[in-house]
């Protein structure tokens, strides 16, 4: 028995990195020598009369109790679990664990749809995490009592780690994520000056001449956003007179009117919404694309960007913490069969009903496809008339475009068409230098 | 014990007239209990407002409503000094003559709570009894009222510079309601429990009918329950709420609809869709829905 409980502490502990939490728990599997261990951890009462959160500190303090031992096995459950989510992508802090450990005190945890609940209500944020929750809470507290009932267990969490890495989109996507593997020789190469580098396709351009790249879009991108700034300003002349304000400014004079104050109409309201492809063909150009907008941020009240490939993925929150390759890269994680073809009329469509209330006539979408679909032809002309009519202005742009031959000759392309205000190229930086004026 | 705490609320909610799944429960208790505001989100039209409302019925206490638009700032979040009220005092003060006052009296009084027009934040911690403060759709207010929302939020304090810091008397019970228009920031969930209501099953929905209108027959409720869900299998732009079926509900049985017949349901469409593409995507499957609804209402009979 003792021993059962020491190989369980070892396996929550493997998936706990380092933390004093850590030294604790292998500690107390080893001193725990009696008790009802088989039945499952909800039968551990929490100490109720003490609302207090238990942090780590506190549990280290009480170890040397037996008698509260009992009652800080769930505690320590508990945070091990939050971790656990952590693992899965939730974000979870000290503060959240501090929570969770308090909404536990006022359930039993014998009643464990309850108790997942609680749970629930205390550590999720979002509506996909309260999806995964059920889940990860069954595979979690299930695998505590399974490490209970068997001797001997291989490590599933080394296992897991293995079928990520073997995932064949992921390695393509990580391969090309660790620099531009597209090694071709052009003639221009050996130039590496600000003209042919402006002028070259962004797949034909080698990876060591990739930060420069990245130097110059960002000098256009934000010479562009100085531009529209300015372009606002103009228009601010129409003044609104400010009574309030006025009065306001006036009382030290007896409320004799002698200063006006006027306000000024909002600021630019335009929200820019991003739906980019990142199919195996396209994730290069996205990337240029939303790095280059992103230089935008305070022109526009608004950034949402979206990307697509079989399905559709919002990843505006991401891209506050992390860059659009670390935003990718995560998503390849989670999801299977990620960027396995192209989906651009269910995409849209996905779009279309459940953000649709991103649409106005504040809005301003722009597609980033080379209109290669695998879809059936009817959802997209419906998707893009859908958005074309909400939105302020759409604009297109597909990479193929820059070729001097190039004709919109995909059924999708041909199908979008209609209900694009702007059709443009986005192959390389001088076609982005060009979008500046459709903003 | 701290069940039956939880059954009383569930009990509470339910006399009330809100259908209850366990975690709604859940969250309402614990963000009670925890004094953490609860943060809900949703599709439109599940009850989300409703539940704010039921709660402050729940507890006999007042429901203070700050409604998110685009462009809400402090002023009319917090609090505005009443200007003209102001200007008028000082006119009179004038036209009176200054009895001798001492000028720092004078401008104590400009800046007191008569002329401080208090809106829902600050009314909220300076009621009298602990309220229900709903901020219904955040996420229709600018990221910049987000965060200086969030500042109220853990503070329960405000400070005004003219009068100084008001604290809290009571820290009010806060429903915080979100449509998912823009993604809220990650500081705001942090700071709040979260919720998420989904449309509701056959049984809840049935429920909820028959408990908002009382005087429907079993068999209508039951049909429109069923052909709302099918309905709610299509993709539609905008899918139907509770709210839709109710009003639908109380139309047909009103008009004293015993069952729900399929010309009925064509001309009655405009009462729970709301957008002329959806009405012709329902009236191409109508039959199909029709059909199923039938086939469901023949299974429960069994």
């Amino acid at each position: 028995m003792k021993f059962l409980h020491l190989l369980f502490y070892r396996r929550v502990v493997a998936k706990v990195r380092g933390s004093s939490f850590n030294k604790y728990s292998v500690r107390a599997g080893r001193m725990y020598s009696s008790g009802p261990h088989r039945s499952s951890f909800f039968n551990h009462q929490l100490r109720t009369q003490n609302d207090e959160p238990r942090t780590h500190s506190d549990i280290h303090s009480i170890t040397h109790s037996k008698l509260i031992q009992r009652h800080t096995n769930l505690t320590a459950n508990i945070v091990a679990f939050c971790r656990y989510l952590r693992a899965h992508g939730f974000r979870i802090g000290p503060e959240e664990e501090a929570t969770a450990l308090r909404a536990a005190a006022f359930v039993t945890p014998n009643d464990r749809t309850t108790f997942a609940l609680a749970l629930q209500v205390s550590l999720t944020r979002t509506v996909q995490e309260v999806d995964q929750f059920t889940k990860l809470f069954e595979e979690y507290w299930k695998e505590l009592e399974n490490a209970l009932d068997s001797k001997i267990k291989d490590d599933e969490s080394k296992k897991d780690r293995m079928k990520g890495s073997n995932q064949p989109s992921f390695d393509a996507l990580k391969s090309w994520l660790k620099g531009n593997t597209n090694q071709q020789e052009t003639e221009t190469a050996t130039y590496s000056t600000t003209e042919t580098l402006s002028c070259q396709d962004f797949s034909l351009i080698s990876s060591d001449q990739l930060p420069e790249l990245e130097r110059i879009l960002r000098e256009v991108a934000q010479a562009l956003a100085r531009k529209i700034n300015r372009r606002r300003e103009k228009t601010l002349h129409a003044k609104e007179f400010d009574l309030r304000n006025t009065l306001r400014r006036n009382l030290r004079r007896g409320g004799e009117l002698l200063e006006l104050s006027y306000k000024r109409p909002q600021r630019n309201k335009t929200r820019l919404v991003i739906l980019a492809d990142v199919s195996k063909s396209m994730d290069l150009y996205s990337t240029f694309l939303v790095q280059f907008m992103y230089a935008f941020q305070n022109v526009f009240r608004q950034i949402e960007t979206f990307v697509f490939s079989t399905e559709l993925h919002r990843i505006t929150t991401e891209l506050k913490q992390q860059n659009f390759e670390d935003a990718l890269k995560k998503l390849s994680d989670r999801e299977a069969g990620w960027s396995g073809g192209t989906r651009i009329g269910g995409s849209l469509q996905t779009f279309v009903t459940d953000y649709g209330r991103l649409l106005n006539r504040e809005t301003i979408v722009v597609i980033l496809s080379d209109g290669w679909d695998t879809d059936e032809s009817t959802v997209l002309p419906e998707a893009m008339q859908r958005i074309h009519q909400k939105a302020r202005k759409v604009i297109w742009l597909n990479p193929l475009a820059g070729f001097s031959d190039y004709k919109p000759r995909t059924a999708a392309m041909q199908a979008a068409l209609p209900h694009v205000d702007v059709f443009a190229s986005a192959h390389n930086v001088e076609s982005m230098r060009a979008l500046g004026k459709w903003l | 014990m701290h069940n039956t705490e939880l059954q009383r609320i569930a009990d509470l909610l339910r006399t009330e007239g809100y259908i209850t799944e366990p975690s709604v429960t859940m969250a309402v208790y614990l963000s009670m209990q925890l004094q953490k505001p609860l943060l809900i989100e949703g599709p439109a039209g599940v009850g989300k407002t409703e539940i704010a409302k039921v709660m402050a019925r729940a507890l006999d206490t007042d429901l203070i409503r700050l409604q998110c638009y685009e462009g809400l700032d402090a002023s009319h979040a917090l609090y505005e000094w009443n200007y003209q009220r102001q200007l008028l005092h000082l006119k009179m003060i004038e036209a009176r003559g200054n009895e001798g006052k001492p000028l720092d009296d004078l401008e104590e009084e400009m800046f007191s709570e008569k002329f401080l027009m208090k809106r829902p934040l600050l009314q909220a911690i300076t009621h009298h009894k602990s309220p229900v403060l709903l901020i219904d759709e955040v996420d229709r207010a600018d990221e910049e009222f987000e965060s200086f929302l969030l500042e109220v939020l853990s503070e329960w304090q405000i400070t005004i510079p003219e009068i100084g810091t008001i604290k809290a008397t009571h820290i009010p019970q806060v429903i915080v309601t979100g449509n998912r228009v823009r993604e809220l920031s990650e500081a705001l969930r942090r700071r709040c429990l979260y919720l998420w209501i989904d449309y509701p099953d056959y049984e809840k929905e049935l429920a909820i009918v028959r408990g908002k209108v009382p005087q429907i027959p079993q068999q209508l409720a039951e049909q429109i329950c069923r052909f709302m869900q099918g309905l709610r299998q299509l993709r539609l732009e905008k899918t139907p709420g509770i709210a839709e079926t109710i009003d639908w509900a109380t139309a047909l049985a009103a008009l004293h609809f015993d069952h729900l017949p399929k010309d009925l349901i064509e001309q009655t469409l405009g009462v729970i869709l709301k957008d002329w593409k959806d009405t012709r995507t329902a009236q191409l499957s109508l039959t199909e829905l029709y059909e199923k609804m039938s086939v469901m209402s023949k299974f429960d009979a069994m």
